[in-house]
């Protein structure tokens, strides 16, 4: 049992050093003014009425944006985890596309639309522009722009929460009602943790949002406060302009888990029993809900994908976009593969002790690392550089590694969670049997356990590359010279760069980012296996 | 799962010589400098590959964005001051290049490339050096009905009441030519300027280049911002004029901003990095710029430029002190502070 306690001693450290450490360094150096303790770099923080302002217009575009997530996310999710309809996995790869793009180019994708050149008001007329303009540039153009972004958040998340809720449940209220009562009474209940989970990290997300609010001049706290403060040239006060984000997102995390722990339900970690899930037959209604749902994704993320084609022109864009970038399209997609592969290993093994509920703080990690997918990126990258900012930690801070500490940080929630569902289908009498013939606790786990969940560690490899492949936040701040990725190179092109070279660029992004969505949808295809 | 485990350790066995190449500082060795740059990328990115061709030596380069000007480049130097990464940092202006020579990270060049380029934009004693600078330009939206501004001071009219904006003045260009208005106006005088422009309801922007897109789609009629925004809009066409402010005889003139090179103290690739100081700082890469959607103007005499990029032969070009407008910089900046959140 030794050897069990070292690896899973090491996945959490790696975790800790990772996501925690930068977090807790930060928070402390907030704290140091001039080689003194105390509060000074917090002093001012929320003096003026202007950042009270901002703080209200996050917690206003949060909560919008959690409420029109949600709106789009749970039918969504119902439709594509629950029912017969036509298309599904192809559906269900679109509407997951814009979660694994950087929202920013969603952003500005909406903008090309919006502009008086663009496809879509050459289509409606000149008219259209300021009309366009006028709702994109604002609130309710942030709010479309981000909730598009993460309603494939709630999708996902309630369609594994659908994975797991138990059949006999269902089946016993078929007994007595029919589909649509049974889905509102006994389903829909049953996933509430799930879609209460998915609405707490949209929010938190939408709250952290450093890239859409200012492409799109709505003015937040987590722009304005970092950019004011750190126009200082004072880290100190720059971190503690951060502090607030932080202490949000442990309320907010903190809410939900006491939400959850007093609801019966499920978050789709949990197995649910004998049986396989239900599908619910659409019926009659099965082409009207296609074409709806069809439609839907069309508008949200079919036209800006289009209105960026039509933007990006000819292969001589491509051709100039490859050659300002080609580099970081190479460079984004080698940290993608080393990061998703780094978060399979160390979110299976995490997943692997909340599993086999190991040591008395086993649950300890999940939480942790929830905590860290929904810290702002911005918040780690500042808090990678003051911790490894130093001469004898060149090795880490002047190299890629510092970027895959970051991903690990960041992002092991996401593999962690994928894993940790997949292991729920392992046969349990298997993993018995093997112990029970004297096979040590590594074996199993290498020939037995992966094995059973060797799709739920590759999806959440891919999803993991995916989500290394789309950051923005954190790259931006930390990446060595000479290393920045595509999505870095598009927001420092963006400065006076052509459009039809931004909308090429962003092209590219999404080819790149199908890569591993296409495996991803593969490899979740597989009706075993939670979505 | 063997195959899986193939494949990351094969991809860590990738990554590996990359990591420890440059395990003590980045492009350890001759062949390498490390270049940290403000100036737009879409601008600065093809003078650095020149550099590379015209050299051998490869250029390692972290490049700042418009939005994110907070956590730039200059922050990344401040924070690296005691374990400098980065070689040479190209400044798309003057006074946070002072700001690093106040703050002890500039190492003096005098490089042979700048002979020839006016004394009035370089540091005396060469911590950094002006080269391809823009003017700070008033822009309105076309057609324009009525009589156009023509200082900067038109700025808090009430002609132009709630139709100017104007990006933060925390950031950019901006924080500049609002310190060197502190400098020549005095305190008293650019406070009651900007009171004025607070009065006359001016809208800020996150840059100069949205300010110049704002009014180029008529969501403003007045602004300003640099020459390149300016110039770059209207070569593709956007419905803009560009103004240069304040030309009339005993007028304040036109702020000048150049771009400036700055040599990073202990900076891992010296040799390197002076070679490319004098690279930049040389007539050619002046004509590049000039030629360059961007538009910036050659500080060195006889350098050919495009017909509508201005000369500052022919300019009335304000007159100031950049040690004196960098430290007013900070001392201002809670002052700024106050204003932009009031």
């Amino acid at each position: 049992m030794a050897l069990r306690r070292i690896v899973l001693s090491l996945a959490v450290v790696l975790l800790l050093v990772a996501g925690v450490l930068p977090v807790a360094v930060m928070a402390g150096r907030s704290l140091v003014v001039d080689g003194r303790l105390g509060l000074a770099a917090y002093h001012g923080l929320l003096a003026s009425s202007r950042q009270w302002e901002l703080l209200g217009n996050s917690l206003r575009l949060a909560g919008l944006v959690t409420v029109a997530a949600v709106a789009l996310g749970v039918p969504a999710g119902l439709l594509l985890g629950r029912t017969d309809l036509p298309g599904r996995r192809a559906l269900g790869t679109l509407l997951a596309l814009p979660l694994l793009l950087p929202p920013s180019v969603t952003a500005v994708a909406w903008m090309g639309a919006a502009a008086p050149s663009g496809p879509v008001v050459r289509l409606l007329g000149a008219g259209a522009s300021a009309v366009l303009s006028s709702f994109l540039f604002g609130l309710p153009g942030t709010v479309l722009v981000l909730a598009t972004a993460f309603a494939p958040l709630v999708m996902l998340l309630v369609a594994a929460a659908l994975r797991s809720v138990p059949p006999r449940m269902e089946e016993a209220g078929l007994l007595v009602a029919r589909w649509p009562a049974v889905l509102l009474r006994v389903t829909l209940p049953l996933v509430a943790p799930g879609v209460l989970l998915a609405a707490a990290l949209v929010f938190l997300m939408a709250l952290g949002e450093v890239s859409v609010p200012p492409t799109l001049r709505y003015p937040v706290f987590a722009v304005e406060s970092l950019t004011r403060f750190a126009a200082f040239y004072d880290l100190a006060a720059a971190t503690a302009a951060a502090m607030p984000l932080v202490a949000l997102t442990a309320a907010v995390l903190g809410a939900e888990a006491l939400l959850v722990r007093r609801t019966r339900g499920t978050t789709g970690m949990e197995s649910r029993g004998a049986g396989r899930a239900l599908v619910v037959p659409l019926g009659r209604w099965r082409r009207p809900a296609a074409v709806a749902a069809w439609s839907l994704a069309g508008l949200l993320v079919g036209l800006p994908l289009a209105v960026l084609l039509v933007r990006a022109g000819g292969a001589a864009s491509y051709a100039e976009a490859l050659g300002r970038a080609g580099d970081a399209l190479g460079r984004s997609l080698l940290l993608a593969a080393l990061g998703g592969a780094l978060l399979a290993v160390v979110g299976f093994l995490l997943a692997v002790l909340a599993w086999e509920r190991h040591g008395r703080l086993w649950a300890v990690p999940d939480a942790v690392a929830l905590f860290l997918f929904a810290v702002p990126a911005a918040v780690l990258g500042v808090g990678l550089i003051v911790t490894w900012n130093r001469p004898w930690a060149n090795v880490v801070y002047a190299t890629p590694l510092i970027l895959l500490l970051g991903y690990l940080g960041h992002f092991t929630a996401v593999s962690l969670r994928l894993s940790r569902a997949s292991l729920e289908l392992v046969p349990a009498g298997l993993v018995e049997a093997a112990r029970v013939a004297g096979v040590g606790w590594g074996r199993r786990l290498l020939w037995v356990v992966a094995p059973g969940a060797w799709r739920g560690i590759a999806a959440a490899g891919l999803a993991g590359a995916a989500f290394c492949l789309r950051d923005v936040g954190m790259t931006l701040l930390v990446h060595p010279p000479g290393w920045d990725t595509l999505p870095v190179r598009i927001m420092t092109l963006a400065a006076n760069g052509a459009p039809s070279l931004i909308a090429a660029l962003s092209v590219i992004l999404v080819a790149a980012t199908l890569v591993p969505v296409v495996l991803l949808g593969a490899v979740l295809g597989r009706r075993e296996v939670l979505p | 799962m063997r195959r899986c485990l193939a494949a990351i350790l094969g991809l860590g066995v990738l990554l590996l010589p990359a990591c420890t190449r440059r395990a003590t500082r980045p492009g350890a060795g001759t062949g390498e400098v490390v270049a940290y740059v403000s100036e737009d990328q879409v601008f600065s990115q093809p003078v650095l590959e020149r550099f590379e061709r015209e050299t051998g030596i490869r250029v390692r380069a972290v490049y700042d964005t418009e939005e994110t000007k907070s956590t730039g480049v200059m922050n990344r130097l401040l924070a690296e001051k005691d374990n400098p990464q980065a070689d040479l940092y190209w400044a798309n202006e003057p006074i946070r290049a002072e700001v690093l020579r106040q703050r002890g990270v500039a190492e003096p060049y005098r490089s042979p490339a700048a002979e020839g380029l006016p004394e009035t934009f370089r540091d005396p004693e060469w911590h950094w050096t002006g080269f391809s600078a823009r003017l700070r330009v008033l822009v309105v939206h076309t057609p324009l009905k009525g009589e156009p501004p023509a200082s900067v001071m038109d700025l808090a009219d009430p002609r132009w009441r709630g139709r100017v904006v104007l990006a933060n003045p925390l950031f950019g260009t901006t924080t500049s030519h609002v310190a060197a208005l502190f400098v020549a106006l005095g305190d008293e005088g650019a406070r009651s300027f900007l009171e004025r422009l607070k009065a006359n309801g001016v809208v800020l922007s996150t840059s100069n280049g949205e300010s110049a897109d704002q009014v180029a789609a008529g969501q403003a009629t007045l602004s300003l911002v640099d020459s390149d925004d300016a110039i770059n809009r209207i070569r593709r066409g956007d419905a803009l004029q560009m103004i240069v402010p304040d030309q009339a005889p005993g007028g304040l003139g036109c702020f000048v901003v150049p771009n400036a090179v700055v040599l990073v103290r202990g900076g891992p690739h010296p040799e390197a990095a002076r070679r490319l100081a004098d690279f930049l700082l040389s007539p050619q890469t002046e004509r590049q710029l000039a030629e360059a959607d961007c538009a910036q103007i050659p500080l060195h005499a006889g350098v050919p430029v495009p017909p509508d990029v201005p000369s500052l032969a022919t300019l009335s070009v304000m007159e100031v002190s950049w040690a004196e407008v960098a430290a007013k910089m900070m001392a201002i900046q809670p002052e700024l502070q106050a204003w932009v959140g009031s």
